[in-house]
């Protein structure tokens, strides 16, 4: 009797399978609701949803507020987490795996109680419903945090003593060790950090409408009021489709994509 | 090929399991009623709570027991009008029993989806017997009578703390008040354009809707006013108004309101309202009733005293916004006639009351067993009687809901329940307006899609704008710094390339 054997390219099939059902054929479907619009149950190719996007008022002031929410969100993650990472990886501290998990705990805490908590909390201080902005970006930092300081953990903690060691017998002093090594070897980390932050901050409306009593519109949200409310799902495919470009853009700029070995250091954790 | 064969059964059997139950359900020889309905929207067993009804299996009883046939009813939820009308428009004759709001009603009227009522259920079913007079001539003179049937209905008006200010009811006895400086930061809307449409297009036209309001000397009209057609027909054209100046002007009065709100809500607004942090809230009357029987003060079980605020709910003097959800049929439907018996049975008056006891909204049958309930919650005596103060109580006159629904326990004109002065404000007022808010509401139709886009188009704007000046600034700098590293990376680059540092020798 003939043994049963699969072959590696036969099992594959079933995530071949899973990735044209969950991925490929929901990106076509975008993308087809993207560039088409509806008149009397009669579908057309059409440019006017990406035409409507860059000319309406509503929507660029929206694309400029999640710019500028994720662009800032990002800015104080990074600013917060390195010297965390710096310090939890490199200084020797005993327990560091119990500090890493502190900062990593509220990960595991349901989302949506975070925010309402956090909520409650900027209430009692007196911010809730005066700094509608200075709220969002809050909830965006302590939502995102954990993303940025993990990615930031494995690169630093993963760095190879000896090049510091010969940076500074070289004759560097501490600050140009850092910035001639220690840096330019973590920037995996910081790339990766930074991606795991500024999209989910443009898009993460939860926490925008949450804590700035929906005063704050993101792009999330407008995609979702296109699909739940406004009844239009080009519109909102559209939309979809420009966000996609937008990180794929970032994505290249902050060279996310380069394969050029550096992610086996395992900074591209995600 | 035969290994290959199998392989590719091997995957199909991968995804096997999720398809097989869908499968088994056609093979029941169980009668189905699918039923779409809103979130919370009917009487349902619910944890800590003995006294709530389950409708779905009381229906599924009754329904065997009068027609001899075992029934199921499969029961699912929707969260916005948008969503059940696209499901419908995706797979007509998935459902066949849905609860759309009243635009939502009338574009299914119009685009032909609704399944007409049949002539035996409109004339001799419990909604014929015990609907109320008041909301079935309403739908008879709209043309609805045939295709909905009305399950919930009520007005939108503020709740609002009365210790605020001294003047607040006065205030807030006309739209404009929401807009005044002295309530900044005290207030919150709905995050949804239509109820803010609403609110900014009684904003915008108050002043005429008050000179018709004494055109037609209407401040204590009723429906039984001969004028009352010709005026309510007036302010219904005023707040339907969707032309572009009116749109322009509600969008900067939205702007303007904005800006010194608390905030926009969805949910939220009755929770703030009870802990204190907001002290004005833009609702529908089911969640007036709902906030303001949670903030009052109360005694337990125990017999502890907690502390709570009494808080108010009016609906301003120029307009108001008449809404209602109601059932329908969509074309295409596969039981109608379950679907009927289903509607039938909820509109039973002691099923309305079982549902108003577990949502808080106000139902739109009527009835001695609604009355008695509703006597039961709000009566604080008899004519005649005083309240605590001494002050003898109001009738609030309810004749123009239930008149002619009674099986003989109340006789016609006796539907009043008597009521101090000051609950007369609360929750009796969100949960049946009196006749004289009745004159003056609204119902808004639904708009084509064009006029849908450029207020969709008005309330992104207002949602997104204005962008404070730092927002720009920030974006500014940052795009500059960005510029500015990525050339000096460049300039650093060609120069290294080109230009080896003394002392060093290019390796080749």
């Amino acid at each position: 009797m003939e043994r049963l054997h699969f072959s590696r390219r036969q099992l594959c099939i079933p995530y071949g399978l899973f990735l044209a059902l969950f991925v490929v054929i929901p990106m076509l479907l975008i993308l087809f609701y993207a560039f088409t619009e509806e008149a009397d149950g009669v579908l057309t190719f059409t440019f006017a949803n990406f035409l409507h996007f860059f000319t309406s008022k509503a929507k660029l002031s929206t694309l400029l507020m999640s710019f500028t929410v994720a662009i800032i969100s990002t800015a104080i993650c990074l600013a917060i987490a390195y010297p965390v990472a710096y310090i939890l990886a490199r200084s020797g501290l005993r327990r560091r795996n119990v500090l890493l998990m502190l900062f990593i705990l509220p990960m595991w805490i349901n989302f949506v109680l975070r925010i309402t908590a956090l909520r409650e909390l900027l209430d009692l201080i007196g911010l809730l419903g005066t700094q509608n902005y200075l709220n969002t970006i809050i909830g965006m930092v302590y939502d995102f945090l954990p993303f940025m300081i993990l990615p930031l953990y494995t690169t630093l903690e993963k760095l190879d003593n000896s090049y510091l060691e010969a940076a500074a017998d070289l004759g560097g002093n501490k600050f140009t060790v850092f910035t001639k090594v220690t840096l330019p070897l973590s920037m995996p980390g910081v790339i990766s950090g930074i991606t795991m932050v500024f999209m989910p901050s443009m898009t993460n409306y939860v926490v925008s409408d949450t804590l700035s009593n929906f005063n704050i519109t993101i792009l999330g949200k407008l995609i979702d009021q296109y699909f739940t409310t406004y009844d239009n799902w080009h519109m909102g495919s559209m939309i979809s489709i420009i966000l996609l470009v937008i990180i794929f853009v970032t994505m290249l700029a902050t060279g996310g994509f380069k394969d050029d070995g550096r992610e086996a250091r395992g900074a591209n954790l995600w | 090929m035969k290994r290959r064969l199998l392989t590719a059964a091997l995957a199909c059997a991968m995804l096997l399991p999720s398809v097989l139950p869908l499968a088994g359900c056609a093979a029941e020889d169980v009668e189905v009623l699918r039923v779409y309905n809103w979130e919370d929207y009917i009487s349902a067993p619910s944890e800590g709570e003995d006294d709530s009804v389950d409708l779905l299996a009381e229906f599924e009883k009754d329904y065997e027991a009068r027609t001899g046939r075992p029934i199921r009813v499969e029961y699912s939820t929707f969260g916005t009008n948008e969503n059940m009308y696209n499901e419908l428009k995706i797979n007509p004759g998935a459902y066949d029993l849905v609860c759309p709001s009243d635009y939502m009603i009338m574009k299914m009227i119009d685009e032909g989806m609704a399944e007409p009522f049949s002539e035996a259920f409109l004339s001799e079913s419990n909604y014929a017997k015990y609907g109320s007079p008041y909301i079935r001539d309403l739908f008879e003179a709209n043309g609805w009578a045939q295709y909905a049937v009305p399950y919930m209905w009520g007005t939108m008006g503020f709740v609002y703390n009365p210790e605020l200010s001294e003047t607040i009811e006065q205030d807030l006895s006309g739209w404009a008040g929401l807009w005044e400086e002295r309530y900044a930061s005290a207030a919150t809307i709905k995050d949804s354009v239509r109820d803010s449409y609403f609110l900014g297009v009684a904003y915008v036209y108050r002043d005429e809707l008050m000179r018709l309001q004494e055109e037609y000397d209407a401040a204590d009209m009723t429906p039984d006013d001969e004028d009352y057609a010709a005026y309510n027909a007036k302010v219904t054209e005023i707040m339907n108004r969707t032309d572009e100046a009116t749109i322009e002007k509600t969008k900067d009065a939205l702007l303007a309101l904005k800006e010194h709100l608390y905030g926009f809500e969805v949910d939220s607004g009755k929770q703030d309202m009870v802990v204190g942090r907001i002290s004005i809230n833009f609702a529908w009357s089911g969640d007036a009733v709902y906030t303001m029987d949670d903030a009052e003060p109360y005694t337990d079980e125990n017999g502890v005293r907690h502390d709570g605020i009494y808080l108010n709910y009016i609906v301003p003097r120029e307009c108001t916004n008449l809404w209602f959800d109601g059932w329908v049929i969509p074309k295409g439907a596969q039981n109608k006639t379950a679907a009927e018996a289903f509607v039938d049975f909820l509109s039973r008056p002691e099923n309305a009351v079982a549902n108003m006891n577990y949502i808080g909204y106000t139902s739109s049958i009527a009835g001695d067993a609604v009355f008695d309930e509703m006597t039961d919650w709000y009566a604080e005596g008899e004519a005649g009687d005083t309240d605590e103060n001494g002050d003898p109580l109001v009738p609030y006159d309810l004749n123009y809901f239930f008149n002619g629904t009674s099986d003989g326990a109340h006789a016609d004109g006796d539907f009043v329940i008597y009521v101090s002065a000051e609950s007369a404000k609360r929750q009796i007022s969100a949960q049946y307006p009196t006749e004289q808010v009745i004159a003056r509401s609204a119902i808004m139709q639904h708009f084509d899609d064009e006029t849908n886009a450029a207020v969709n188009e008005m309330w992104e704007e207002v949602k997104g704008l204005p962008i404070p000046a730092w927002a720009y600034i920030a974006i500014a700098a940052i795009a500059a710094a960005g510029l500015a590293i990525g050339f000096s990376y460049l300039y650093k680059g060609k120069r290294a390339e080109h230009k080896p540092k003394k002392g060093y020798r290019r390796v080749s």
